[in-house]
């Protein structure tokens, strides 16, 4: 089932020239985009800075209105949704953000911080606000115990599992990870994929993966979208994109990536 | 004194924290000979910057050091601030993370260059100019003589990472510490400054101190690696038998973390 079809989305923004008597122009940060996603899987949406990618998934989660194209989720046009219309989608389709302590508010629990979707959309949880928060929060790995602290008392990996849990606090069908273990070490990163994924085979709902990191996007996606300058210039499963790439840039973006000396990895990998 | 330009013997770190005196490096030792790259690796909070800030005088205050820390059989450790500034920049210079907050936006990086030149060895305005220009134009930044007048925003973050190891090659240091100098880049960009960097220490000889997070990066620039954890050294050799053949189950951790992620990846 097609859950997200994003159709012929441009996205322009109008920007002031240099110099003080310069005309304003317009600067195309997404050019004429399409993709879907089925229920249950995980799209990667790969580029470096300036790709547009940021924008694209702005869009989806309607956090942007696009200048040309639509939106449709489940089914529904949410490309000018608003009102209550808006809310549904927003109820099901969240986002987790790069900066795990910026995105969380300093001066709120955890407690408050997951449960702040649920009031938002008017909900009260049927257990109560405290055992829902411990239940979120065992889920994702955190000591229940720790509900009443503030963001600056965890670890970075730690808030970045505070943000999993507030996405997942209303049950969406789409979570939208913005870099989302992009500002995580490299241990803390495998942690937190592996959270990612485990937590999609509990409860089936769908990621759109942004990100720049190919090695992450390849462990994580079923299918990847590699963009340039605004465009996509090739999607395909993950074993197309990274086996056979077709695009020119795909090709200089994959021999770009540093890699370890493949024969000392293989002689450690031997060794064990 | 053989090939080693320079010797980090048995350094620590103490930092004055609320809850007292806590050691940030310890026990650090490595040398870094002409011409090679020393590649430091570890995470967040392992010591790894701390170190290069000690190593130029550059700690917070309050910050107590100890061991020894040698350039050219010189001590550094202990040293004045004001001596040390004719080190700082001259014999070492440090290309920093972040070129946009390491650069002055008021003023044009060939002023930029110009000042740190000039500063070290003197000499009139036009000389330090053709010095500049020289310089961007060996870390190929095209339209050199054009450039040398823009300004830091005029610049990409690629191009600007490059007007840094501009700046710091212009008085021909002999060692050149470079503290996560393409983590802000893009994948394609961070390729060729890596490759500008090997470039030029083939052509000067320059001594390299490289700190990374990134463990594919140093496989692919450093010599020997040390790898830290918590300020403490956990593994220090050459790089083939650090990633070969690792002692260190910390060590052993990270690679399996990346190559986890790497698996068949890009093979």
């Amino acid at each position: 089932m097609t859950l997200l079809k994003v159709q012929g989305v441009t996205k322009e923004f109008v920007t002031r020239g240099d110099g003080a008597m310069a005309r304003k122009s317009t600067f195309t940060a997404v050019d004429d985009v399409s993709f879907e996603v089925e229920l249950g899987e995980t799209l990667a949406i790969v580029g470096e800075s300036g790709s547009g990618k940021s924008t694209t998934a702005r869009i989806a989660a309607r956090l942007l209105e696009p200048t040309k194209g639509s939106v449709v989720f489940d089914g529904q046009d949410v490309t000018r949704a608003s009102g209550k219309e808006l809310a549904t989608f927003r109820n099901n389709v969240q986002v987790v953000f790069q900066d795990p302590f910026s995105s969380l508010n300093p001066r709120y629990t955890v407690e408050r911080i997951i449960t702040a979707p649920l009031t938002y959309q008017g909900i009260a949880p049927a257990n109560g606000r405290r055992a829902f928060t411990q239940e979120l929060m065992e889920r994702v790995g955190l000591n229940p115990d720790h509900c009443r602290r503030y963001p600056a008392q965890f670890s970075g990996g730690q808030a970045q599992r505070i943000g999993i849990a507030r996405a997942l606090a209303v049950n969406p069908k789409l979570v939208i990870c913005d870099e989302a273990v992009s500002a995580l070490d490299v241990s803390i990163q495998a942690q937190v994929l592996e959270l990612l994924m485990r937590l999609q085979r509990e409860s089936g709902f769908s990621y759109v993966f942004i990100a720049h990191d190919l090695a992450v996007v390849r462990q994580i996606a079923q299918r990847v979208a590699v963009m340039n300058r605004g465009r996509i210039v090739e999607v395909g499963t993950r074993d197309q994109v990274f086996g056979d790439p077709q695009d020119s840039y795909t090709k200089t973006l994959l021999a770009a990536v540093p890699r370890i000396n493949p024969e000392w990895d293989a002689k450690r990998r031997q060794a064990r | 004194m053989s090939d080693e330009l320079f010797v980090v013997d048995n350094l620590t770190v103490t930092l004055p924290t609320s809850r007292g005196p806590v050691d940030v490096v310890k026990n650090v030792s490595f040398t870094v000979g002409r011409d090679e790259t020393v590649g430091i690796v570890g995470e967040s909070g392992s010591g790894k910057s701390m170190t290069a800030l000690a190593v130029l005088g550059l700690l917070p205050r309050g910050a107590r050091t100890s061991g020894s820390v040698r350039l050219d059989g010189a001590e550094l450790l202990g040293r004045s601030d004001r001596d040390l500034r004719s080190v700082r920049g001259n014999a070492i210079s440090m290309v920093f993370q972040d070129p946009l907050s390491s650069l002055n936006p008021y003023y044009t990086v060939g002023l930029q260059i110009a000042e740190m030149y000039r500063t070290h060895r003197g000499g009139s305005r036009s000389a330090a100019r053709k010095v500049a220009i020289e310089a961007l134009e060996r870390v190929h930044i095209p339209d050199a003589a054009r450039r040398v007048d823009h300004y830091p925003h005029q610049f990409s973050g690629g191009m600007r990472q490059r007007v840094m190891i501009a700046m710091a090659l212009c008085c021909s240091p002999s060692l050149l510490i470079a503290d996560e100098p393409t983590t802000a880049l893009d994948v394609t960009v961070q390729a060729q400054i890596l490759e500008l960097l090997a470039e030029l220490q083939s052509t000067t000889g320059t001594g390299m101190m490289f700190i990374t997070h990134d463990l594919a990066v140093i496989s692919s620039i450093a010599q020997r690696v040390l790898v830290m954890q918590s300020g403490d050294p956990v593994e220090y050799g050459t790089a083939e038998q650090v990633f070969s053949d690792p002692r260190h189950e910390y060590t052993r951790m990270l690679l399996d973390a990346v190559s986890r992620i790497d698996d068949e990846v890009l093979s």
